[in-house]
């Protein structure tokens, strides 16, 4: 029989985590409800440590390329174009254009990558498993491309300190091309299913909602933040790599709810099908990397790329040796946090999974800090002050 | 007849081990028409095509360790998953398979059945609720509430054929059916649509797979259950599938009738693959429901469409 109610209230708590089969990875939400209704949740995170900034410390800058690209399984390529942006903003050199759009070219391949991984995910959460098939196996087809320019399905490793280490050869853009028009196609072909499929759009439409100012003040980024109406994209606010050179659309939607989240994306798969065109239409000859010393003259840094989750930081602190001092990661999915937080409370236990989901989480790149005293078994999470003094110290 | 021929006749054929082949085949099928519509292969390796697997999977169930929380309601725990199996078993002997009289048949069976169908839902609440799990209850509660949306248009749609035939036995509907010379399904299409709907409710599948919504909360009422319990859970939900299809192959498709008669038991399979592939295909086509949603939808499109059929079957009667 369940616990004996202590007090008048109904409410009981659900946990969600840190082993539960609606998340891919480990967190730990825990739900206050009544019946079906979530009356208020609390996150804990930190499940997923692996202590890899740490690790990014002892280790010299070359050997810490292996190591960013597996801080996420998804967008390894975000982490290591961010870390190598870093690094080159340190030694202070300028990559080969060609690098840059090769760069670009794979950033936009795996954001086309991971918004149908995310597509999938998301129909399998709202119990539509047939969907969730259909969008892996187009996945697959990017999946291919992916591997035929760098060898590898998702850790990729194209990315240098001052290049990139793989050329995208003429006999390779033939078949990329021929990939991405199917992909768009099938985009289109998803959106309309979507929209006019009525047991999809009735656990999506009003489900999950963020309002706008709320989306702001809470500091949300990519596309939950563009689901909520603000066009706020760094390709085209701080452009890195090529963008500057490249025509695409920041899509929005203003319904701040999953179901505006979904369109966001799907859209984006076409935006980026756009750009990779582009890029293989323009990309310059020349070298692909230049040569850089392995020790880096002191200073500080931070780069930002627009990662397929949203804004992702990297923030580096040389002292002229060749390990870095500080290194400090900001993923998309810890500024989405507490906008979560947010959405879930109100809503039914049946649309937890997919608003979790909806923010497009990744514990892997999220947990890196958190804090355990082994002997009283205190756990905290520092602060931003308190992580901005430790940065100074 | 003679008790030696009776009892053969419940045991191996049409009876239980007749039933447990289906149970398994059905399940088969189920799996392979689902994953041939999700461009998947579904099982392969073990017996051709992999039509051993559901065999396969029960005989690995059993050989599972068997864990029973500290706090479960041992009585309800350990009775329920051989209530789950019992019952739709039960079922199965008022409807008939291989003729046109079931191995147990009396005027009103077909209520028998349709207790059957409620007391099912009841015992998976007591299942759900002495495992004492908090995923359990809230599957439990919603098995309950979604019992509420889909028994009255169920009940509603059955009345149809009993109504046509003048007889609550479901082997004199059949029979009536092979007198008339029609399928009921020809008068009542939309009876036969409204049972389908209500039926996969009842079955738990996609949409109506609400209580043991896997990513939602775990397996729902099933999540403490393991080895040998889950696996006559998982029979039993098999022989769910068996005795909805047969009870609408009956119903509305004449039963074992035929064009050549003396093949009933060939009729009658080939209806109730039939009856299955329309089952796996609506539930390969659509995204669960919320329980609200459910609820709303069955009362307000299901119930109407229920006595809508039943009005025209009485004009067409009168």
């Amino acid at each position: 029989m369940p616990e004996k109610p202590t007090k008048q209230d109904d409410s009981f708590i659900v946990p969600i985590g840190p082993q539960h089969p609606a998340l891919k990875e480990f967190e730990y939400f825990e739900l206050r409800v009544d019946g079906e209704q979530v009356l208020d949740v609390s996150v804990r995170l930190g499940y997923n440590h692996r202590g890899i900034e740490k690790a990014l410390e002892s280790r010299t800058y070359s050997q810490n390329l292996y190591l960013v690209e597996r801080i996420c399984g998804i967008c390894s390529h975000a982490h290591t174009t961010c870390y190598c942006q870093a690094i080159e903003q340190l030694l202070n050199v300028e990559i080969p254009d060609r690098a840059r759009y090769i760069r670009t070219l794979v950033a936009e391949l795996e954001r086309i990558h991971s918004h149908l991984l995310w597509l999938g995910i998301a129909a399998h959460e709202i119990g539509f498993d047939t969907l969730f098939m259909y969008v892996w196996a187009d996945r697959e087809i990017v999946m291919d491309l992916l591997e035929l320019i760098s060898g590898n399905r998702v850790n990729y490793a194209m990315n240098t300190i001052g290049g990139v280490t793989r050329d995208v050869r003429p006999a390779m853009s033939d078949k990329i091309m021929t990939g991405i028009h199917q992909l768009e196609a099938r985009a289109r072909y998803y959106k309309g299913m979507c929209l006019e499929e009525g047991s999809v759009m009735q656990r999506v439409a009003g489900v999950g909602i963020l309002q706008r100012q709320d989306a702001l003040d809470l500091c949300a980024v990519g596309p939950t933040l563009r689901a909520c109406g603000v066009a706020s994209d760094l390709r085209k606010d701080d452009p890195y790599a090529a963008y500057d050179a490249l025509s695409f659309d920041v899509i929005t939607y203003d319904g701040g709810d999953v179901g505006s989240r979904m369109l966001v994306r799907i859209d984006e798969v076409a935006q980026s099908v756009h750009i990779i065109e582009q890029c293989l239409q323009q990309m310059p000859p020349g070298s692909l990397q230049v040569k850089v010393p392995g020790k880096v003259p002191s200073g500080e840094a931070v780069s930002r790329v627009e990662a397929p989750r949203g804004e992702l930081i990297h923030y580096a602190r040389s002292n002229g040796s060749d390990q870095p001092e500080r290194y400090k990661v900001r993923a998309p999915t810890f500024a989405n946090m507490p906008a979560l937080s947010k959405m879930l409370i109100g809503g039914y236990i049946a649309d937890v999974p997919i608003v979790i989901a909806g923010i497009d989480p990744c514990f892997g790149c999220l947990d890196r800090m958190s804090f355990v005293d082994v002997r009283t078994g205190r756990n905290w999470v520092w602060s931003s002050e308190q992580l901005r003094r430790r940065a100074q110290a | 007849m003679t008790t030696a021929g009776l009892i053969l006749r419940l045991v191996i054929f049409p009876g239980l081990l007749l039933l447990f082949v289906l149970a398994f085949v059905w399940e088969w099928l189920d799996r392979k028409f689902v994953a041939r519509l999700q461009k998947r292969h579904g099982p392969l390796y073990s017996g051709p095509a992999g039509i051993l697997q559901p065999l396969a999977d029960f005989i690995k169930l059993l050989a599972k360790e068997d864990i029973e929380p500290a706090v479960a309601d041992k009585a309800f725990f350990r009775v329920t998953p051989a209530l789950l199996l019992a019952l739709p078993l039960a079922g199965l002997f008022f409807v008939p398979i291989a003729s046109e009289t079931a191995l147990a048949h009396f005027p009103g069976d077909l209520i028998v059945v349709l207790f059957l169908f409620t007391l099912l839902v009841i015992t998976i609440f007591y299942a759900g609720w002495g495992s004492a799990d908090r995923f359990s209850i809230i599957g439990v509660m919603r098995s309950t509430i979604q019992m509420l949306a889909y028994e009255v248009p169920l009940n509603l749609a059955l009345v149809g054929p009993a109504l046509a035939a003048g007889s609550l036995s479901i082997s004199r509907i059949v029979g009536w059916q092979s007198t008339a010379g029609r399928w009921l399904i020809v008068g009542q299409p939309l009876g036969f649509a409204v049972a389908l709907i209500s039926l996969m409710a009842e079955l738990e599948l996609t949409p109506f797979d609400i209580p043991e919504a896997e990513t939602e909360i775990v397996a729902g009422w099933q999540t403490e259950f393991s080895g040998r319990k889950l696996a006559l859970i998982r029979l039993g939900e098999d022989m769910n599938l068996v005795l909805a299809s047969s009870l609408l192959v009956a119903l509305y498709l004449g039963g074992p009738a035929g064009p050549v008669p003396g093949l009933g038991l060939l009729w009658f399979l080939i209806k109730a693959v039939a009856v299955v592939y329309v089952f796996s295909n609506l539930r390969a086509v659509f995204a669960r429901f919320r329980i609200d949603q459910m609820v709303n939808w069955c009362w307000k499109y299901l119930v109407p469409a229920a006595v809508a059929q039943i009005i025209i079957t009485e004009l067409i009667l009168a």
